[in-house]
This record gives C-alpha cells, sequence and structure tokens, in this order.
C-alpha cells in the first residue's frame, strides 16, 4: 500500500489536517496542566460534558445545539476545578474528580428521570478520528488559532504561575486571570476536540507528549516544541500505521505516543551520567 | 475502552441513584399480573403480544442505549428476579444472563433462551473478503457465533415459539390464550416475510453495505443478498483506517448508490464513508433497542421492519410491486 | 529616591488558629537596609508576605511607596526573593536565564514579551552575580547555592527599588554566606537599593544591616544594630553573654 494511495481518501487527508492541529493543541496546553497538576482535567472535563449533553438531550437539542449547552457548562466547571485547589485547597486530582464525578451523576439522574433517551449517548459524545467532516477540520482549525494566540499573547504569564504562583503575583501577573484563561481554554479544547476525535485521544495527547518532552528538554521553549512535535508525529504515524496494520486509529496513536514516552525515558537515562545525585 | 471506563463509574454511581430511587418505583404496583422481563426489544414485542393483557412486560435495556456494551446494574437484577418470567435473545447477545441467573435463586422464575433450537451462523469477520487478513478478532462476547437472529423471520418465529412455551410454563392457567397469541404473532411474521421475499426480488442490485456493525448476517442470507458492514458483529469496535479505506473500496466496486446506517449510534462513520463516494445514507433499524420517543409510542417490530423493507428496496433499486 | 519606602500601622495578621503577628508599626525609609530577625515561627516571612500581599491582613495597614499592600501594583518597583529551597519544582524545564527573565514581566504590560535587550539585561544581571555561565542549565541541576542565586537574579533583574529577602542564606555555606550578604551590601550602598532581609543569623546581619527588626509575634525591637546592642530589653531577652556575642563577632 503506497503512500500517495493511503493519502487518496479524503477521510485520511481530513484526519490528517484536523489530527495534527489538534494533537499540537493538546500537546502545548498538556506541558502547561502536567506541570501544574492538572493532567487529569482532559477526562474530568469529558465527563462533565457528558452530564451536560444529557441535558441537552433530555431537551430534545441534538448534536451541533447541544454544543450551546455543553461548552457554557464546562467552562464553569472547568473554573470550578481552579476555584476548588484554590478555595479548598484540593490538589488539582481530587477537584477534578470531585467535578467529574457531578458531572456523571447528572448525566445518569437525567437519563433514568427522562426514561431512557433517543439515541445512545456515548455514541455521540465522542468523535472519531476517521469521520471528521470538512466543517470539523474548520472547527479545528478555528480552535487551534484561538488557542495557539491566545497561548501566545500570554505566553510568559502562563510561564510565570506554572513555574510559581507567588512569585508571578510579585512580578505582577494576574495569577487568578490567567489560571482561568489557561482552564478554559482547556476546556473549549476538550468539548470541541472530543467531538472529533474522542475522549481517549484527548486525554492521552494532553498527558503523554508533555510527559515525554520533559525528560529531555533542556529549555521551556524547547519543551513545548518537543510535546508539539511528538503529538503531531504521533497522530500522522498513527493514522499510518493504523492502515497497515488495519488496528484502530486512535489506540494506535496512544500506542505510539507511549512509545515516544519509553524511548525519550530511555534517552534521557542514556544522557544523564548514571551516578544519581 | 474509554466507554468502557465511564460505563463502570456510571454503574457504580447508578448503585447509589437506583438504591434511593429504583425501589420506590418499581414497588408501587403489586399485579397479579404474570411479570415478564425481556432484554431486546425484540423480544419485549413478540412476549408484549403473547402475553396481552395478561401479563406485564418489561425490557431490562434503557432506551436509546446500545445493546451490545450493555451490562445489567444491581437493580436490573432485582428486577429479574421479581420476575415470573425472564426472557433473553441468546448467549451471545446476552452473556452476561447466564451469571446473573446463577444468583438469583427463586424456583418460580422461568427463564426462556428464545435462541433456543435457531441454527445459528458464523459471526463473519468484518474483513473476511479483505486482503490484509491476519490480525485479531477479538469476538469476545460473542463466541464467534452472530446474534442478531431476529433479523431471520423463520427464527423469529421460532424465538415466539419459545416465549409462548416460556408463557405457558410460568402460567399455564392462561396457557390457551398465549397459544392463541403467539399463533397470530406468527401468522404476522409469515406475512412479514412474505413481504420481503416479494419485495426483494426484482432488484438492480442484490450487495448492500452497512456502515455500522455486523446486524443483518441473518436477513441477507434468507433473502439472497450480499451484505457488508464497516465492523464486525460487536458495536463496540472502533474500525481501522485500513478498515475505512477497504470500505470505501467495497462502495465503488459494487456500484451502490446507497449505505445503511444503524440506529441509535451516531451515524457519522457512514457519513463518512457516504461523502468518500458520493452516495447517499439510509437507515437500517436493527431493532436491538429502540429510542425514548419509539418506545413511548409504542412502536411495533414488524412496523419497524416494514421500513427497513422501504429502505432496503430503495437502497437495492427493487421493483416495487 | 527618598521618602518612606514601607510604612506599617499596627498591622496584624490574625486568622482562625490565633494570631501571627499583631500591632506591627515602623516605617522603612528609601536606602534603609532592615535585617528582620526572630526566633522561629514569630512571623518574619509572614511579615514579608502581608507586606507584598501574599497573606491577608485583618487588621491596621501596610503600606509600600504610599499605596496600601492589599492593592499595590507598583511592581516593577520590588524585587523578591522568596524561602525558596521548597519552591523550585525539580522537573520544571525551565533555563535559567527563562527563569531570569520572569523577573522582568513586572516592568511589563500585556503581551508580556521578553525582547533583545530584555535578554542583554538578564545576561547582565547574571553576569553580576557570576552565575552567567549556568545561564544555558536547568534550574532543577542546580545546587542550592546556585538556585539561590538564580533568584535572587531574578529579583533584581528589574532594578527594584526594594529588595526583600527572605531566608536567602539558608541553603549556603558559610562561606557563600558571607560572600552573598557583602553582595546585598553593596547592592544597597551602590544603587541605593532598600533591602528587606528575613534571617536568623542576627551577628551576621548586623554587620551589614542599618536597621534591625527584632519580631516575635509582636515587634520587640525597631532600630540601629548600636541601639539593638545597647537595649537592655534585648540583653534581657538572649542574655548578656549572647548579646554581646552577636554584637562583637568580629
Ligand atoms: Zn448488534
Amino acid at each position: 500500500m503506497d503512500i500517495l494511495e493511503i493519502l487518496s481518501y479524503g477521510f485520511i487527508q481530513r484526519a490528517l489536517l484536523a489530527g495534527v492541529l489538534i494533537a499540537v493543541l493538546c500537546s502545548v496546553l498538556g506541558v502547561f496542566l502536567v506541570l501544574r497538576r492538572l493532567s487529569l482535567i482532559g477526562d474530568g472535563l469529558a465527563h462533565v460534558t457528558f452530564g451536560s449533553t444529557a441535558i441537552a438531550l433530555a431537551f430534545k437539542i441534538y448534536s451541533a445545539a447541544s454544543l450551546l449547552v455543553s461548552l457554557p457548562v464546562v467552562l464553569l466547571a472547568s473554573l470550578g476545578i481552579l476555584r476548588l485547589t484554590e478555595k479548598a485547597r484540593l490538589s488539582g486530582d481530587a477537584a477534578i474528580g470531585i467535578v467529574s464525578a457531578v458531572g456523571i451523576a447528572a448525566g445518569i439522574i437525567l437519563a433514568s428521570v427522562g426514561g431512557g433517551y433517543n439515541v445512545d449517548l456515548l455514541s455521540y459524545l465522542f468523535g472519531n478520528i476517521l469521520s471528521i467532516t470538512r466543517e470539523e477540520v474548520l472547527i479545528a482549525a478555528g480552535l487551534f488559532c484561538v488557542v495557539m494566540l491566545l497561548l501566545g499573547l500570554f505566553f510568559n504569564d502562563l510561564l510565570a504561575i506554572t513555574f510559581n504562583e507567588e512569585l508571578a503575583r510579585v512580578s505582577g501577573v494576574q495569577t487568578r486571570l490567567i489560571s482561568s484563561v489557561l482552564v478554559m481554554l482547556t476546556a473549549l479544547s476538550v468539548v470541541l476536540a472530543m467531538k472529533l476525535v474522542g475522549i481517549m485521544l484527548i486525554s492521552s495527547l494532553l498527558i503523554l507528549p508533555a510527559v515525554s518532552a520533559l525528560q529531555l528538554a533542556r529549555s521551556f521553549k524547547a519543551c513545548i516544541g518537543l510535546a508539539a512535535l511528538q503529538g503531531c508525529c504521533s497522530v500522522v504515524a498513527g493514522i499510518f500505521v493504523s492502515f497497515i496494520t488495519n488496528l484502530p486509529t486512535s489506540a494506535m496513536i496512544v500506542l505510539i505516543n507511549l512509545l515516544f514516552f519509553g524511548c525519550a525515558c530511555s534517552l534521557r537515562r542514556l544522557l544523564t551520567p548514571g551516578n544519581s545525585n | 475502552m474509554k466507554r468502557r471506563v465511564i460505563l463502570i463509574v456510571l454503574t457504580v454511581i447508578a448503585m447509589t441513584v437506583f438504591v434511593l430511587a429504583g425501589c420506590t418505583t418499581e414497588k408501587a404496583k403489586p399485579s397479579t399480573k404474570l411479570q415478564v422481563v425481556t432484554t431486546l426489544f425484540p423480544l419485549y414485542d413478540f412476549a408484549r403480544t403473547i402475553g396481552g393483557e395478561r401479563a406485564e412486560v418489561t425490557m431490562l435495556l434503557p432506551p436509546g442505549m446500545e445493546p451490545h456494551s450493555f451490562e445489567p446494574k444491581p437493580n436490573d437484577i432485582i428486577r429479574v428476579s421479581k420476575a415470573g418470567l425472564f426472557i433473553f435473545t441468546n448467549r451471545y447477545m446476552e452473556p452476561w444472563a447466564g451469571s446473573i441467573l446463577k444468583g438469583i435463586e427463586r424456583k418460580q422464575l422461568q427463564v426462556v433462551d428464545a435462541g433456543q433450537g435457531i441454527a445459528y451462523m458464523k459471526a463473519a469477520a468484518e474483513d473476511e473478503h479483505d486482503h490484509d487478513h491476519g490480525d485479531h478478532h477479538d469476538d469476545n462476547h460473542a463466541g464467534g457465533m452472530d446474534p442478531h437472529i431476529w433479523l431471520d423471520f423463520g427464527n423469529a418465529a421460532l424465538m415466539a415459539d419459545n416465549i409462548q412455551a416460556g408463557f405457558a410454563a410460568a402460567d399455564p392457567a392462561n396457557a390457551t390464550y398465549y397459544r392463541a397469541n403467539a399463533a397470530t404473532l406468527k401468522v404476522r411474521l409469515t406475512e412479514l416475510d412474505q413481504r420481503y421475499r416479494a419485495g426483494l426480488q426484482e432488484c438492480a442490485t442484490r450487495t448492500f453495505l452497512h456502515g455500522g456493525h455486523f446486524t443483518f448476517g441473518y436477513l441477507a442470507r434468507r433473502y439472497g443478498l450480499e451484505y457488508r458492514s464497516l465492523s464486525g458483529v460487536s458495536s463496540e469496535s472502533e474500525p481501522s483506517a485500513a478498515r475505512m479505506a477497504a470500505m470505501v473500496r467495497q462502495i465503488r466496486s459494487s456500484g451502490v448508490q446507497y449505505l445503511f446506517a444503524e440506529e441509535l449510534l451516531s451515524p457519522r462513520l457512514s457519513e463518512t464513508l457516504a461523502g468518500e463516494t458520493g452516495v447517499a445514507v439510509l437507515k437500517l433499524h436493527g431493532a436491538h433497542n429502540l429510542g425514548r420517543d419509539d418506545f413511548q409510542q409504542g412502536t411495533g417490530f414488524i412496523g419497524l421492519m416494514d421500513q427497513n423493507l422501504a429502505n432496503l428496496q430503495k437502497g437495492l433499486a427493487c421493483r416495487v410491486k | 529616591m527618598s521618602g518612606e519606602v514601607v510604612r506599617t500601622e499596627q498591622l496584624g495578621c490574625c486568622y482562625r488558629e490565633g494570631c501571627v503577628l499583631e500591632d506591627i508599626s515602623f516605617t522603612v525609609n528609601a536606602g534603609d537596609y532592615v535585617g528582620i530577625v526572630g526566633p522561629n515561627g514569630s512571623g518574619k516571612s509572614t511579615l514579608v508576605q502581608a507586606l507584598l500581599g501574599l497573606v491577608a491582613i485583618s487588621s491596621g495597614s501596610a503600606r509600600l511607596f504610599g499605596s496600601r499592600c492589599d492593592g499595590f501594583n507598583q511592581w516593577g518597583r520590588v524585587g523578591y526573593l522568596p524561602q525558596s529551597l521548597h519552591l523550585l519544582n525539580p522537573i520544571f524545564p525551565a533555563t535559567v536565564a527563562e527563569t531570569v527573565g520572569l523577573g522582568l514581566l513586572s516592568l511589563k504590560r500585556f503581551p508580556r514579551r521578553i525582547t533583545r535587550q530584555d535578554r542583554e539585561k538578564v545576561d547582565a544581571t547574571l553576569d553580576t552575580l557570576g552565575i552567567y555561565d549556568i545561564r544555558a542549565k536547568l534550574i532543577g541541576e542546580l545546587s542550592g547555592g546556585q538556585q539561590q542565586r538564580v533568584l535572587l537574579a531574578r529579583a533584581m533583574v528589574n532594578d527594584p527599588e526594594l529588595l526583600i529577602l527572605d531566608e536567602p542564606t539558608a541553603a549556603l555555606d558559610p562561606e557563600t554566606r558571607e560572600r552573598f550578604y557583602r553582595m546585598i551590601a553593596e547592592i544597597n550602598r551602590s544603587r541605593g537599593v532598600t533591602v528587606l532581609l528575613v534571617t536568623h543569623d542576627t551577628g551576621v546581619i548586623g554587620q551589614h544591616a542599618t536597621r534591625m527588626l527584632y519580631l516575635d509575634k509582636r515587634m520587640l525591637f525597631f532600630g540601629s544594630f548600636d541601639d539593638f546592642c545597647h537595649s537592655p530589653e534585648m540583653s534581657a531577652l538572649f542574655g548578656e553573654h549572647s548579646q554581646h556575642l552577636m554584637c562583637h563577632r568580629h
């Protein structure tokens, strides 16, 4: 099977395009989230989306319009996670756990009260990288531009609060605002990208490229770059490998990310002198 | 995979919710009628017809839920244990049925395996006719047999017999009533079968392609159609890029004008395939389960199958008499 | 540069668990070098954090450069070196230069970009502190003393008028510690930077600081080092022998 033939399929082209955009997006956000100990926020927000989509379906709002319900709810939930870590002095994972449990419980209760749904909720909630439409490529591109632009504008502020919040505040960074920007960008990306490529891919792209880059990076900018590179390569390689091996695409992308992580770990061992200090 | 995780969490939370809410709703109506619990929609519909006014039939599967990934919750097990008659499709469709029945100790619970005595088809590997084979096939719960027996209407009549026998055993006093209802049902199934035979006799193409899981194998065999689906017999598996491309080539080479999509699940993959090849998408209802609205309107199995026939005739360009 | 840099009036920090600070009133003028000393848990760190608006003030008031600490926004005039060792995430992938560059954000408005001049400024500061050669290293790979210097460079890179240092010498060996104190004194003298330095080396800080603030939840002493040495309250507190050792260690 030659590459040109693989590339001749429209759905492969769209998967590559939107997949790469989303991968870069998630990998870059992931570096900040992992360092702020919010790496599971992707899963947490996916569960909230489940709950909020249940609300939308209870009111017979389907597909695109259900975003109008779930987007504000998920944005609020992301801020809720942030406030819980600040106010209740909870660790990030505990705060995410609380919010995601509430999301799921809401979905379940609505399902049992409403006597089931007209469709299988989960299948509508999570997309598949192989079934991205032309409009969704545009959505991915728009999302990519918005998130990258904001990350660029706030880059140093984000670096400062991720490094140390107290020091950032004394450098005049509005730490609350910047943290909110970070989690809201994450929420936006999770909600939109989940519909395109599914949650398994999103949550692994938020974590794995970042942790691999942390093994090797020699500067923060390099870390962002390496993470983006891994995200991007894993999607491209995953799609081609899925083609050659006839195995599910998203799972293949996750596996390739794991492989990269393994390589990064062993490379780090090789590069650092044997003695631990 | 992710769905599994979510479902596990759902189950845990559902336990708490149902412990609070579930008991009250169930207890409300102490009825003297025979309590019948069924799993999938075809059984529910058949049991409803056979039981008539003398039985109360409910379905375990919540409306809208995808059936292959369904696992019973504690409240479901309580419902089954309180029933007089429990009907499931077969051990390939509901592999969990055996284990929950083991946990229920009630002598008067009558259990019907609706698939008893039916000649099963081997589950067709999704890419049986495709070149790059040689990979895994985890039909873990299907055990290699295709569970969608109700889509062969001859089998459906046998299922009706099995169900009727279960009714008669659980409630011998009304056995003749149930037998009469079952006979009517079988007549209607025979008529349905005749409509299919006649309606699918002269078609421009005998190939029908499906962007979902392998559902219509029995139907295709009965009416001499060529059937290909995107995924295997379980709807949980995610297709590979190669499988999608193979499906695109199949659609192109077979020259069909329509691609069929399954019920309840998101038609994204079918729409992608249709967009890629320029064909149109038609719904074909596998009747595993119904959406909430259809369920509340009391849509029946035979009505659904007539809709399917109309769509099949359109999709295969059959001459309509 | 003249006038009041820091002024507190009956400042108190009381929380549910009780008071950490009570009734603190003092004024620091431009060019002063104040050593804040006191036993462990005496509220030294809380005092500087309150001045920086990092902890809430429950009574009284505190002002920096004449504006209230809770709404203070002239961060370009302030440099802060926190108690450092527990602060650094060892896997954080920032280089020394990147870390120090963040100190310049206080001079900037949105969007805060680091320019070429900024990088030159960073390099110059690193040079002054003698850590230019480690500028490309990751902060997680440095020794405690090097990390301290990096954080000091971050605090100084914006040429602050007020430098607040919280236990800056905790991670240093005695020799480096001495050099560090001399460097701070030099910055204070030559650039007229006002310094607040929290420490428990009462003796060493006395050699350099122009004023001493002795804290134990309340302010027990505020004045020059000489007055500190001759204060009967302080000798009552330490015992004459210890006071003598503190004041005459040459
Ligand atoms: Zn099925």
